[in-house]
């Protein structure tokens, strides 16, 4: 099957739509090059969407904040294992992985959070709470 | 001290359990609101009172007499406590 140019994988975590690559098909496990999160490809009324494979799972968020961290280029400091915990507790009181120092438990606050994700590390030097930072 | 020390956390902040370790440890008695564990009602009285006080939704916040600390700040809290 040719994969027209102009399709997009649509990422449930940043909710955002990104490239498909061509040779990608159905149950291919990829990285959303937005957010970091792994995801299994899956054709939804003709639409590419990633599904979780791990959703709720303390590797599912390990993963997605080494590889958010691996494509930006960002480091972590010694907050990181406290923030990480940070971000179990608001998966298992709020349902899933919310910044940890945020009141809101909406989607773009999801890590790695909207601010985050347009910007806010190369303006400020640190995400939010400080989980990711720019390298020196 | 006539008025106990208030704190206001997010259960789910290392910065706020970090201000309440520093706290503990130095045996400062203290009245602890965690705002993300409290009914929606209670939760948006608590949030208005802090964004009056420091114009912002940011966490921890200490409160002791007139002075007001945002965010966990070791240097400050010495300072306040005089430890």
């Amino acid at each position: 099957m040719t994969v027209p140019e102009n399709v997009r994988v649509y990422c449930p975590v940043c909710q955002a739509k990104f490239k498909f690559t061509p040779n990608w098909k159905a149950g291919d496990i990829v990285i959303c090059p937005i957010c970091g999160q792994k995801l299994r490809l899956s054709l939804s009324k003709d639409e590419w969407v990633g599904e979780r494979p791990e959703k709720g799972l303390e590797k599912e968020i390990r993963e997605r904040t080494d590889e958010y961290a691996r494509l930006k280029g960002y480091v972590f400091n010694d907050m990181k294992e406290e923030l990480i915990q940070g971000l179990l507790a608001k998966n298992k009181r709020f349902g899933d992985f919310y910044c940890p120092c945020r009141m809101e438990h909406v989607p773009e606050f999801m890590c790695p959070c909207k601010p985050t994700r347009g910007g806010d590390v190369e303006r400020n030097g640190k995400c939010y709470c400080g989980l990711y930072w720019k390298k020196a | 001290m006539a008025n106990k020390p208030k704190v206001y956390a997010l259960s789910t902040c290392p910065y706020c359990k970090r201000t309440r370790r520093f706290l503990d440890d130095h045996k400062i008695a203290y009245d602890c609101i965690e705002v993300d564990l409290l009914d929606d009602e209670k939760q948006d009285e608590v949030l208005d009172e802090i964004e009056k006080m420091t114009g912002k939704r940011a966490f921890p916040v200490v409160i002791v007499g007139k002075e007001i600390i945002v965010g966990h700040d070791e240097e400050k809290l010495k300072k306040v406590f005089k430890v």
